[in-house]
């Protein structure tokens, strides 16, 4: 089912919780609403839920607006983060709670539910109450219960988020696989970049009920649009730097007290294209900046934190009242307060209007934002 | 001074022990002198059934109803009244607690001050309006053994005693939905439930130590209630009376008051309330856990 939203808005008393957002999930879809807490993401899929009404704008399942709908018309499953099962009944009688509303007949029930459960490997706890199940298993049947009335489409609000780290990792996988089989279109609502960008097919990333970027994950990552986005997509973040923008000798240069590096032509001239102003901020991931020997380095730094990650090692460093992480392969070679030369790498560097705070490298998004 | 941590709790159960002697000596008194002819503190002067006789004949005379009557009065109007308050409390709470509409909030600080409001200055006005129900045929005083709703009925009176309790039972009952989390009820909608169904087939059983706490709390209420009946029924013993009246009976300003009778009766409308609060002094003790967590 393919889900459209126009324009939707929802306020809460004064507050602006979802302002003007614009969204098609196609049909069969995996996307995942993004962003802090307060955001705006939770209040976007209640309205999907049909909990929420939105204050303006529409919800459109496939062709039919279904603003005025309620919950049990939408056909939707929907898992929450408290799993909000309902303590007085087993699992099996909290998985055939919505096909007895449907008022589906007893054998039919009795198979589908157990054929979800099955499908969840909780086939065998069937006659269990949920406080007699673990997190991973109350988290199955809540999955089972949003599954076994095949709805159109599923809702996730942040289901992992009770999860122990090994649990979340291997629910991740789970539910993304699936997602896949199934096919139904599904909206994930998370805080965690790392789940969204593993498994959704596409991001939208929100904030202050803004919708600040909607795309692949990779485009999100590798290009980001906004200043936020590029600081809230990657672990360990993107470093940014203030910089002077300057053109000379037939090339594009950023310069700063401590530091001028040459950046490549196409960047440099779309970046002039979408009115760059002298004072930008300039993005690096940590993993695009390397330790190299002192002939090659853009420029020095004075290493200020060694924090071991196992395969990498994250290494802050000082220089010119600025901080910088960079990843390097581990075991880093230096000490606390030993000088080194760093390289960035030039067709890795992020530009940003510090006025707009949107990316300068994107082509229409120059000063008119 | 430094207590050691020994004597801490020996402190402590002396403070308990104390008092409840004092309190359990009140009962064992009432023991001793409903079997005695006479007492002499808890000594008893000649051991005798005598003061018992009202469970088998009317101490007033033949056209008096019996005890048995009026326990089955008093057990009417506590059941009605704990019906009516835990049904109207636990809807009104809900939607307290869960829906919005105008005038929401005044409602709630309304339910409060009437909680808080002294009953005894409405009495009259609740006279003239219980008078005017007993003009209504059938409901007034036709239903049978209830009397009916107005005045001088176990209906009527037992409708005023809801008054006075559902604000409250509202109040109490809005904490205990208040505890629910949302997500259960909007994973309920979203499964497909109408309000209606996600009320009784999801909050409500996950409520239960809330409407048990209620329910006995209210029953208790009623069962010991004296001002209400009083005020409401006419004669201590007559056809619509209930046991506080007819305990009152006994004690006369005429007749010199047989005390080891009052004894008896008092010992007797005590009974059914403690062997109810043995089994339920759990889920009372819960009124006071869920009902705290009020708030607007």
């Amino acid at each position: 089912m393919k889900i459209t939203l126009e324009a939707l808005c929802k306020l809460f008393g004064k507050v602006k919780a979802v302002d003007n957002l614009n969204l098609e999930i196609r049909d069969g879809e995996f996307v995942a609403l993004l962003g802090p807490s307060g955001c705006g993401k939770t209040t976007t899929l209640l309205m999907l839920a049909g909990i929420y009404k939105p204050f303006s704008g529409s919800i459109r399942f496939g062709e039919k607006v279904v603003n005025h709908l309620i919950p049990k018309e939408r056909n939707i499953g929907m898992v929450f983060q408290s799993y909000a099962l309902y303590p007085h009944m087993s699992a099996f009688d909290n998985i055939s709670y919505p096909l007895k509303l449907k008022k589906v007949h007893k054998r039919e029930m009795k198979k589908r539910v157990q054929e979800t459960a099955d499908m969840m490997g909780i086939g065998e706890l069937l006659d269990r109450k949920p406080a007699e199940l673990s997190g991973g298993q109350q988290q199955r049947v809540a999955v089972a219960r949003a599954l076994v009335k095949e709805p159109a489409i599923l809702l996730f609000d942040e289901p992992l988020s009770n999860l122990d780290a090994k649990l979340r990792l291997r629910m991740r996988g789970e539910i993304k696989r699936l997602q896949e089989s199934l096919g139904v279109t599904s909206v994930y609502v998370t805080h965690d970049q790392v789940e969204a960008m593993t498994m959704a097919s596409r991001i939208a990333v929100m904030n202050y009920g803004v919708l600040q970027t909607y795309g692949v994950p990779n485009q999100l990552y590798d290009h980001p649009d906004t200043l936020f986005v590029a600081g809230f997509i990657g672990a360990p973040p993107m470093n940014f730097l203030e910089m002077r923008f300057e053109e000379r000798d037939n090339g594009f240069y950023l310069k700063s007290q401590a530091l001028e590096i040459r950046i490549p032509d196409e960047r440099g001239a779309l970046a002039k294209q979408n009115d760059v102003p002298q004072r930008v901020t300039m993005g690096i991931r940590p993993e695009d900046i390397s330790v190299v020997a002192e002939r090659d380095g853009d420029f020095k730094a004075e290493v200020y934190l060694i924090e071991p990650l196992g395969r990498e090692d994250l290494v802050t460093f000082r220089f010119d009242a600025e901080e910088i992480r960079a990843l390097t392969p581990a075991p880093f070679d230096g000490w606390t307060g030993e000088t080194i030369c760093l390289k960035l790498d030039k067709e890795k560097v992020h530009l940003f209007n510090p006025e707009t705070r949107f990316s300068v490298l994107k082509p229409g998004n120059g000063g008119s934002s | 001074m430094i207590i050691r941590p020994k004597v801490k709790p020996v402190l402590a159960y002396l403070a308990l022990i104390v008092p409840s002697t004092l309190v359990l000596l009140g009962f064992l008194w009432l023991l001793i002198t409903s079997f005695s002819t006479r007492t002499e503190g808890l000594r008893s002067l000649g051991w005798t059934l005598h003061n018992w006789r009202f469970l088998w004949e009317s101490p007033f005379g033949p056209g008096y109803p019996s005890v048995w009557r009026i326990t089955l009065n008093t057990l009417l109007m506590s059941l009605i009244m704990t019906v009516i308050v835990v049904v109207v409390s636990s809807m009104t709470g809900y939607a307290l607690a869960r829906m919005k509409f105008p005038g929401r909030k005044s409602f709630l600080s309304l339910t409060l001050i009437l909680h808080a409001f002294p009953s005894v200055t409405l009495l009259i006005p609740i006279y003239f309006v219980l008078l005017w129900i007993t003009k209504i045929p059938f409901i007034g005083r036709g239903v049978p053994l209830l009397g009916g709703f107005g005045y001088n009925t176990v209906g009527g009176v037992a409708l005023v005693m809801v008054a006075f309790q559902l604000p409250f039972g509202i109040w109490i009952m809005k904490g205990f939905f208040d505890n629910i989390s949302w997500d259960m009820e909007r994973s309920a909608l979203i499964d497909g439930a109408s309000r209606f169904k996600v009320w009784w087939q999801i909050i409500m059983p996950n409520i239960k130590p809330g409407v048990a706490a209620l329910s006995v709390f209210s029953f208790l209420t009623a069962w010991n209630a004296y001002l209400i009946p009083l005020t409401f029924m006419v004669g201590r013993s007559g056809k619509s009376a209930v046991l506080s009246l007819y305990l009152q009976n006994f004690i006369s300003e005429s007749v010199m008051t047989e005390w080891n009778a009052v004894a008896a009766v008092g010992l007797f409308q005590l009974i059914p309330v403690v062997v109810f609060f043995l089994f339920t002094q759990e889920a009372l003790l819960n009124i006071y856990g869920g009902g705290k967590k009020g708030g607007v």
